[in-house]
């Protein structure tokens, strides 16, 4: 709406009756025409938004199997999760990964975001090296790249060689392969990082003045000042990154070629949720599945903006 | 010019040019994959969609085909989509979900009970255009669903074992023959190749994972993995030894150590043979020549250990993939003469060769016969010779058949990093599988 009513302030002053008179002159009308034309795309997306939803929510009620007519078999989807131990491996897997990767890569990009905020030369160049893994991190391209790095002849085990330790076979023993793509999250740590960085922006410089003239250290300045102040930017990031993190797909996808393997290590919750609308054709359960993820997420968002009251600090 | 800029353009006007603009996309959308050579197409033209799983490579050479049919069918063209397995599966399903599927379609076995008892798929036998007199019955059979028709072979293939004599030569190694060794003959022989390169290369390199393996090892012992009332006819005992005999086999130093496998069953160029990293391995032996191009040496092609030995034979003509028709074709005449073209046209076989296994019509067969190169004379005359045996009958595939293979790789891997035991991964196997197997 805001583009609707801006516009022709911008765009066309003559045509901009002040007073707003209730008769739309033709000139207004165009107008007014081509902002819908503008929001076009967006109806359309909303259109392919709201269908789906509305039809994956009928389908989690029913056995549809992707080539015959769907029936109705109430809350059977649900029932069958409880029983079903990939599920339940899936589900491990979404959450060890989440909360091991979330903390660590939002405390990579605050301590990252610090070092880059204390004015360092030629900061755009540092802020996009570090930004453009995360532009990339979820890219097939980079996750074949990962792949290789870790393969058992890649640059990991070659570097381990030189110090004559046997690396382990990162990729492909269930054992290393979730922390394998834990790292790959880790690193990819750049646009959390670019928001820190526009937070520190904001804490005002003289806080630190008056600190330092009090006698207080900079880890003490940390603590009192920068903490408090971008505390409703870690809160964003936080969200941001916990709900990404249980979406996880492409990572787990083409690290092992979609199976969630070696042995379901890999088998994050929405790969499992493919896997079972398409290549076992359930997609009455995989439909059931979505909505399970959606209440986890909204789950832990509520209880982030509950605990949220405790620690993040607004100014005003 | 610039009055027209401020006169506002008729909304008729707009919206015609809209439709024209549409109709115009839709009908480039239409002909631009065909690739087609103006075969005269004007009213009356039928479009047919055809899709399979493949490389640029395969693509290529279909293409080729397809010109030919177009010139013999004026009137008909055929657009192409082609992909990998993987997403070609999923593409497949979401496409026959839309309703919209493809008019033909190339079918993975384990998934063709899947596709047929949904009612998906038309009945081959039904349509008078596609011609079966040649082909033989065992084949029909592999694509036969409650006495119906669903799939046609594409041609045939079964497993076999390639190995670098160019390695084995050197290490001092004799090949056992093939065509009485046994798996014992066989450990022992990869064995010896490790010891003797001084372990830089191993012995063996078979993917344990892959279903064929365990598919022929149930067979030689007088079993069927999957029965002929498409239930799972495998015994645990026999899935125990599978998994066992990597395991002795990785202790004695022929198979390489566990994780060692990062991306097997990719193309011939990318394997461990290829590398030089394993001396053997089981390949679909209508990639024999991909293999023999790819590594540097001489490979030679064997049948697989145990053929022999075992109770009854293991081997079975298999089809590489199959021909399928929608039942929601709208052009299922068309549809059967495409069909009918790939499986009995010896000009079209002609370029297509042996990419999609040996041809199923012995005339066609015949035919191509001559334009073959060394290597897929090798590999043709060994199915050949396969197919004379007196050969134990193998049937169509399960529904829930893509489970058990998924199941397998699991249990594999637990099992090559000695977090189970074979025993318990055959009998976890047993479970799983059963359970998913028409369930």
């Amino acid at each position: 709406m805001t583009v609707l009513t801006k516009q022709p302030r911008g765009a066309a002053p003559a045509s901009a009756s002040p007073g707003g008179a209730p008769r739309i002159r033709p000139s207004r009308r165009r107008k007014q025409r081509s902002g819908y034309l503008f929001l076009l795309p967006w109806f359309l997306g909303m259109l392919f938004t709201v269908i789906p939803f509305f039809a994956s929510l009928y389908l989690a009620f029913t056995d549809y199997n992707l080539f015959t007519e769907p029936n109705f078999v109430g809350l059977a989807n649900f029932q069958a999760m409880f029983e079903d131990p990939r599920l339940i491996q899936s589900l491990k897997v979404t959450f060890i990964y989440t909360f091991v990767s979330v903390p660590i890569s939002l405390a990579v990009a605050l301590l990252v975001a610090l070092v880059l905020n204390r004015g360092l030369q030629g900061l755009s160049i540092y802020r996009s090296v570090y930004y453009l893994p995360s532009l990339l991190g979820g890219s097939v391209a980079i996750v074949m790249l990962w792949r290789y790095i870790f393969g058992n002849d890649g640059i990991v085990n070659g570097f381990l060689g030189i110090f004559g330790i046997q690396g382990p076979a990162w990729v492909t023993d269930p054992q290393f392969s979730l922390s394998t793509l834990i790292v790959l999250n880790v690193w990819t740590f750049g646009s959390p990082m670019v928001i820190f960085l526009a937070g520190l922006r904001q804490v005002p410089g003289m806080y630190y003045e008056a600190a330092s003239i009090d006698g207080a250290s900079k880890w003490r300045q940390f603590r009192s000042i920068t903490l408090p102040l971008i505390s409703p930017i870690i809160f964003f990031n936080l969200i941001m990154q916990l709900i990404g993190s249980f979406q996880t797909f492409t990572q787990g996808y083409v690290m092992s070629g979609g199976t969630g393997g070696p042995a379901d290590s890999t088998l994050f919750y929405n790969l499992y949720l493919y896997q079972k609308g398409f290549t076992e054709f359930e997609m009455g359960y995989a439909s059931a599945m979505a909505w399970l993820l959606l209440m986890i997420i909204a789950i832990f968002t509520a209880i982030n903006f509950i605990a949220s009251k405790f620690w993040v600090f607004y100014d005003n | 010019m610039k009055k027209t800029t401020n006169t506002p353009i008729p909304r008729r006007v707009v919206l015609g040019a809209a439709v024209v603009a549409a109709g115009l996309a839709l009908s480039a959308c239409g002909g631009g994959g065909a690739g087609t050579s103006g075969a005269g197409s004007s009213g009356g033209n039928v479009e047919l969609n055809f899709v399979f799983w493949g490389d640029a490579n395969r693509a290529k050479m279909t293409e080729a085909a397809l010109r030919i049919f177009e010139k013999k069918n004026p009137g008909i063209t055929v657009k192409t989509e082609y992909q990998d397995s993987a997403p070609y599966a999923d593409k497949l399903a979401t496409r026959f979900a839309g309703g919209n599927p493809p008019d033909v379609l190339a079918m993975a076995n384990r998934s063709l009970l899947e596709y047929a008892q949904r009612g998906t798929l038309a009945d081959l036998k039904s349509l008078p255009e596609l011609n079966l007199d040649k082909v033989p019955e065992t084949t029909l059979s592999r694509g036969e669903v409650d006495g119906k028709l669903y799939g046609l072979a594409t041609g045939v293939t079964t497993i076999g074992m390639v190995v670098n004599k160019t390695i084995t030569d050197q290490a001092g190694v004799t090949i056992p023959d093939d065509k009485t060794w046994s798996w014992e003959d066989y450990a022992k022989f990869a064995t010896e190749v490790t010891q003797k390169t001084g372990g830089k290369v191993y012995g063996a390199g078979y993917d344990v994972a892959t279903e064929t393996g365990p598919i022929m090892l149930a067979r030689q012992r007088g079993e069927d993995f999957y029965t002929k009332d498409n239930k799972l006819g495998v015994s645990e005992k026999t899935i125990e030894d599978w998994f066992q005999y990597s395991v002795d086999l990785r202790k004695a130093g022929g198979y390489p150590p566990a994780g060692f496998f990062e991306q097997i069953g990719g193309s011939p160029a990318q394997s461990y043979l290829a590398k030089g990293t394993v001396a053997s391995q089981i390949i679909p032996i209508n990639n024999f020549r991909g293999y023999n191009e790819a590594v540097e040496g001489e490979v030679v092609l064997l049948r697989i250990p145990g053929e022999t030995s075992g109770e009854r034979r293991g081997y079975s003509a298999d089809p590489t993939m199959l021909w399928s028709i929608a039942a929601k074709s709208k052009h299922p005449k068309e549809a059967a003469k495409l069909v009918d073209f790939l499986t009995n046209d010896a000009e079209g076989a002609a370029e297509v060769l042996t990419q999609r296994g040996v041809p199923i019509n012995p005339e066609v067969a015949d035919s191509i016969t001559p334009k073959l190169s060394a290597d897929d004379k090798t590999f043709v005359n060994l199915m050949a010779a396969i197919q004379e045996e007196d050969l134990p009958p193998a049937y169509v595939y399960p529904k829930g058949a893509s489970v058990v293979a998924d199941t397998l790789k699991q249990l594999t891997t637990e099992v090559e990093f000695g977090r189970i035991s074979p025993a318990d991964a055959a009998k976890t196997f047993m479970e799983k599988s059963n359970a998913a197997i028409n369930k």
